[in-house]
């Protein structure tokens, strides 16, 4: 221990600090300015850089010994007396914040680069940026948002945009309504919470993939001082699972462990560092069992091995297997002019969300309540009520602000439960924070997957059979993965017209960490390849690949073979917009060699139609509440997890009730304050809490007519509510809107109204009909341009030109946010990003070896938004935040075709394979000069 | 240290310029001796890391960088599932399965521009002050990747002035910020002639090639790869990295004699 002096914000502190702590913990921990991010504790993500003497630094790799008499200025610091600086106001408005947790690492960046490079280009910016990842927006408004700040626009728009464009909100660009709260560090994620008197969990982690457990002995630990609890698997024996048909996880690891990673124990203790001395000093007996790394081995019988689950059906590891057939694809095939087979291997990709997983979990006279970085605080309830024997009624899920989910963050997790039943056992508040080490260890990211996959075509390209063969790779748990069994599968239905069409799908169990979903799920691997599969059938027929898309796509207002019903559909414009942008007929083909354009289309639901919990509740409830004050109070268990769903929210309802948005309070998911919502999973928000929303405010409007008409001498269809008025047609009656809930109060009390969403009965009467349906669909198009270096093999993306159909923009900022993030989330998984394992252990557990692309990897992006108006839509909107993820990936690997022949059938694409496929290509060619 | 102002200057002396340890990598390009007569230091040390890690980084901490390998830059609960390795006090190389020796590759972006110039390093330690060749200091054995003593401080880099060089560097990397580097090819050809190549990431030390203007640039490439032992312990397989060195060494030739 020794002090330091340290300036803060123009704040003197002294603080005694370790040896080895680092500038960020101080920072957090012992000056507790949380604004400062910690996302990967080894300077790859850039979240926590402060100004040290002016100068950028990465405060988790900064020794604090180092700041002695030094000054530092964190994200707390930048903005004056209230007043945004001029770089956070244009954060704020361009809509380069999604989660926030990258924006205080992004803001500090970047003000140190403004302010000495007042003349920057925006290749500069790029450049300047390219040690902050942003998962959530593709880069492309942070560096507006910088390049603005530079050279301010001359008619800068609303800084908090409350004022709508023609007196419409719905359809009015917005910044979220959280982003200045955001912009300032002031927004707080699970782990900058701060209970008092709290103890700190830590794990002890499995270091097998396979073995039964013999013996745990937990008396060292015990006799630590500051340890308050240490549990193991068999006091928490109920099973869980996200899924009710796939509860096969307890909260520990009890007689057996599954993957390397995997939780044996856990400590409460007085800080982080006693909890995780004690992890270390408990002696765990193993006794290792044949692991099953592989899809193949674990497809097959495994002889006298032990099984990795007692339940499977088999003497192997499948966990499941979906199949469903559709026309007669035999038939199909025989009479098909021609066809294209190719078999594709896909490593498994992860999140990759900045922040970490945190929770706090603590029990008072109200039961249970945990505070936790989820995205579905609902299933997490029911799964809290079931593991720890709680009604539910005793249980309150809380989610506060969160970095960014994807997917990660939407199953129940073994550290939440934990965390509650050590704060029951201990009276106290009991946290834990994952490292990023152990954010990958969880994983539950896309499938590792293998297929095989058919399609086949008349003479003139109409599709006429589609044939699919799939195995994907679990990990040790269930997960999401019954549905990704079948989305790899049903999701291949659409956009085309394909009636003989069928899949076969197995998942398998293997000793390595679950997956389950991730945006886009299940269907991201099975849409590569038939959009690879299609752009070699087009060259087979000698047909422009868009042609033959356009030839093929279902119209409006059809069914698909499986019957889903697809309603709105804007394929067409969305190809024939990045067509015409890309210039695509001019130039696809006709560029030189090493010089490519390639096209990929996609579709995905808007929300799931059936509940993961079969059974006739709403899917979603939005309760509005007015009182004399006029404000309206927004409560939905929605959870806004980055993609701006509270915004959407508060449109929706100013839209009806005809007021500013800066009447509106959103109040979401709590479990114990708002109504359930599902959670934020199948991309349903919008379509579904929208809804619920809508109809709330709709029920608002409604009791305010009434209570108008009972006092004035009017009928309810000559009233308005419109600028914060009500008014009648003539204009005679003209109440402000405080005066009109005066009004109603005045009728009927104060105003509490409810909305709710149900998913209308759809979809066929077969076994598996379910999996898929939604009661609308989005599609979309890209084409990107690529550079292929024909002697290293390496791929430069030059261009991406995307069009998504998301029925109408409620929020088109935010919109255009999700596309973006999508498209660059899309071309991590083509250029770069793999989760790699040896042994069973995830070797590239960080932010340096997992690689996200940076600033300078993501090309200029082109956004397009298409609206369809889809008719059970809020306002026609359907979704935006994952079927975007679709055709990016196949679109990069088939401009490397048209750059230099090379089929890529292998993600990620890697310059290695490119090489050698260019070299095989040239080998004829190399012969025949030879002769 | 960090408190030595020596360490921070760029300072001509007699033939060399002298360019303090502790001077940070974002600053190397402020100084016009640099720009002047070794932009390729420049082009180095603007692939390491990211533009932050820049502005934290020395050029001493640089060539000092330790060595990598996936199997090594692990956690202390990774390192126990798997088993500790060579360079961790263990008793075998998890990537080769060798008892003897570590293969962890030597990753400095800003050492192969500085030997490819015949850069020198200045070294004091308790038996006193010493200049080296800076290729002088790696050892090649990926556990103790540097001779030098636990006392010695590294005072500067010096170059040769009046050399003229002419150079080219590449690096290959999955990404164009933030990643280590699985090959790095520096080579410089002075107002003489006198050509050197120098490649790193493929082997536990940097691996130098001299020759001049008329060497056989076939005969070069085949010492190159001789002397790399490069293995699979990262993202690029070693088959590749191996195959592009000798198209980063034609591309460098092409550029610097045509």
């Amino acid at each position: 221990m020794r002090s330091i002096k340290i300036k803060v914000n123009g704040r003197q502190h002294e603080v005694l600090i370790d040896e080895h702590e680092t500038l960020a913990h101080v920072l957090r921990e012992k000056i507790e300015l949380t604004g400062t991010k910690i996302g990967c504790e080894q300077g790859s993500c850039g979240a926590c850089t402060v100004l040290l003497n002016d100068e950028p630094v990465l405060s988790c790799i900064t020794p604090a010994m180092r700041c002695d008499e030094l000054s530092v200025t964190t994200i707390e610091g930048v903005s004056e007396n209230g007043e945004l600086h001029l770089l956070q106001q244009k954060f704020v408005e361009k809509g380069a914040i999604q989660c926030g947790f990258c924006t205080p690492g992004m803001v500090m960046t970047s003000l140190d680069f403004v302010r000495k490079n007042p003349h920057a280009t925006v290749d500069e910016i790029k450049e300047a940026l390219s040690g902050n990842l942003c998962r959530c927006t593709g880069y492309k408004k942070i560096i507006e948002a910088v390049a603005e700040t530079i050279r301010p626009q001359q008619h800068p728009a609303e800084a908090n945009g409350s004022k709508p464009h023609n007196g419409r909100i719905v359809g009015t660009g917005m910044p979220y309504i959280e982003a200045a709260k955001k912009v300032q560090g002031k927004a707080e994620y699970a782990d900058d919470i701060r209970l008092k008197n709290v103890l700190h969990c830590s794990f002890l982690r499995s270091p097998y993939p396979h073995a039964k457990i013999e013996q745990i002995d937990t008396s060292a630990a015990a006799k630590l001082e500051g340890v308050k609890y240490i549990l193991t698997g068999v006091e928490l024996p109920e099973k869980f699972g996200v899924l009710p048909i796939s509860q096969d996880e307890t909260a520990l690891a009890i007689d057996k462990v599954r993957y390397i990673g995997e939780v044996v124990a856990a400590v409460a203790a007085e800080t982080e560092a006693i909890a995780k001395a004690a992890c270390n000093l408990i002696q765990v007996k193993y006794k290792p069992l044949k692991p099953f790394f592989e899809i193949d081995e674990s497809l097959n019988d495994i002889g006298t091995e032990e099984k990795i689950h007692e339940h499977v059906k088999f003497n192997n590891n499948v966990h499941k297997k979906a199949e469903l057939r559709f026309g007669n694809q035999e038939e199909g095939f025989q009479s098909a002019a021609f066809k294209s087979k190719m078999n594709f291997e896909f490593e498994g990709i992860t999140h990759g969300f900045t922040e970490p997983h945190a929770a706090t979990a603590y029990w008072d006279e109200n039961g249970l309540t945990i505070i936790t970085a989820t995205q579905v605080p609902h299933y997490l309830h029911r799964a809290l009520s079931k593991v720890l024997k709680l009604p539910l009624s005793r249980v309150r899920v809380i989610k506060p602000y969160v970095g960014g989910g994807f997917g990660g963050k939407s199953d129940p997790f073994p550290h939440e439960i934990i965390v509650s039943y050590l704060a029951i056992k201990t009276g106290r508040p009991v946290k834990v924070r994952f490292s990023r080490e152990e954010v990958f260890i969880s994983n539950h990211g896309r499938h590792p997957t293998k297929m095989t996959m058919e399609i086949a075509s008349d003479e003139t390209g109409n599709f006429r059979a589609l044939d699919a063969d799939i195995a994907i790779d679990g990990g040790a748990y269930g997960s999401f993965g019954v549905v990704t069994t079948y989305y790899n599968g049903v999701l291949l239905q659409a956009p085309y017209k394909v009636e003989n069409f069928g899949f076969k799908t197995f998942r398998v169990y293997t000793n390595k960490p679950q997956c389950g979903a991730m945006r886009g799920h299940g269907a991201v691997n099975s849409r590569f390849a038939i959009e690879t599969l299609i752009d070699d059938l087009a060259h087979q027929l000698k047909m422009d690949p868009c042609e033959l898309r356009l030839k093929n796509f279902m119209p409006s207002n059809t069914l698909t073979a499986g019957q889903y019903r697809i309603t709105s559909n804007g394929s067409r414009e969305s190809l024939l917009k990045v067509m015409e942008q890309s210039q695509w007929k001019e130039r696809y083909g006709k560029l030189p060699f090493g010089h490519g354009l390639g096209v990929g289309c996609g579709f995905f639901i808007s929300g799931s139609a059936l509940p993961i919990i079969r059974n006739e509740l709403p899917q979603s409830v939005v309760h509005l509440k007015v009182d004399f004050d006029g404000r309206v109070l927004v409560t939905s268990g929605a959870s806004d997890i980055y993609q701006g769903s509270d915004t959407m929210l508060a449109m929706i309802v100013a839209e009806v009730l005809g007021i500013s948005m800066d009447k509106i309070f959103v109040l979401a998911a709590d479990t114990l304050l708002t109504p359930v919502d599902l959670g934020s999973y199948s991309s349903r928000v919008t379509f579904m809490a929208g809804n619920a929303a809508k109809m709330a405010a709709e029920n608002l409007k409604k009791e305010i007519i009434n209570s108008v008409v009972a006092r004035k001498e009017i009928s309810a269809d000559e009233l308005n509510l419109a600028d914060d008025c009500v008014f009648s047609n003539d204009r005679k009656i003209e109440l402000t809107w405080n005066e009109a809930i005066d009004f109603t109060i005045a009728h009927r009390g104060a105003i509490n109204v409810s909305g709710k969403y149900i998913s209308p009965k759809l979809g066929g009467d077969f076994k598996g009909s379910g999996a898929g349906l939604s009661p609308s669909y989005s599609f979309g198009a890209v084409v990107t341009e690529v550079k292929v270096d024909p002697e290293t093999g390496a791929v430069k993306v030059l261009n991406i030109w995307g069009a998504h159909d998301c029925g109408k923009a409620i929020n088109p900022l935010a919109v255009e946010g999700q596309l973006e993030g999508s498209w660059h989330m899309g071309l991590g998984q083509a250029m770069s990003e793999q989760v790699k394992y040896f042994n069973g252990l995830l070797i590239n557990s960080n932010f340096l070896d997992y690689k996200i692309p940076t600033s300078l990897d993501t090309p200029p992006i082109h956004t397009n938004i298409i609206e369809t108006a889809d008719p059970e839509g809020p306002f026609g909107a359907k979704e935006c935040g994952e079927g975007a993820i679709h055709p990016i990936i196949p679109a990069v690997a088939n401009a490397v075709f048209d750059a230099v022949g090379a089929r890529i059938t292998k993600l990620p694409i890697s310059p290695e394979d490119v090489l050698q496929k260019i070299k095989n290509l040239s080998l004829p060619n190399a012969a025949q000069v030879n002769v | 240290m960090c408190g030595i102002d020596e360490l921070k200057q760029v300072t001509v002396k007699e033939n060399y310029l002298s360019i303090g340890s502790l001077v940070r990598l974002d600053d190397l390009k402020k100084h016009a001796a640099i720009v002047k007569e070794f932009p390729v230091l420049i082009e180095a040390a603007e692939t390491v890391g990211s533009p932050l890690i820049r502005k934290s980084a020395t050029l001493g901490g640089n060539v000092l960088c330790e060595n990598r390998c996936i199997y090594y830059n692990q956690s202390e609960w990774w390192r126990d599932a798997v088993g500790y390795c060579l360079k961790c006090e263990g008793n075998i190389c998890i990537a080769t399965g060798s008892k003897k020796l570590c293969y962890s590759e030597f990753v400095s972006d800003t050492a192969p521009a500085l030997i490819s110039m015949d850069a020198e390093i200045e070294i004091a330690d308790h038996e006193g002050e010493r200049t080296l060749k800076l290729e002088d200091i790696y050892t090649g054995d990926g556990v103790c990747p540097r001779n030098l003593k636990k006392s010695a401080v590294i005072k500067s880099i010096l170059l040769p002035l009046q050399r003229e060089f002419h150079s080219s560097f590449h690096k290959l990397r999955q990404r164009q910020s933030l990643d280590f580097t699985s090959l790095t090819v520096a080579v410089s050809i002075d107002k003489n002639g006198k050509l050197k190549s120098v490649l790193g990431g493929v082997d536990p030390k940097p691996v130098v090639v001299e020759g001049n203007s008329d060497s056989n640039l076939e005969e070069i490439i085949k010492l190159a790869l001789k002397g790399s032992r490069a293995i699979d312990n990262e993202m690029f397989s070693r088959n590749y990295r191996r195959s592009m060195i000798s198209v980063f060494l034609k591309r460098s030739f092409e550029k610097l004699i045509g």
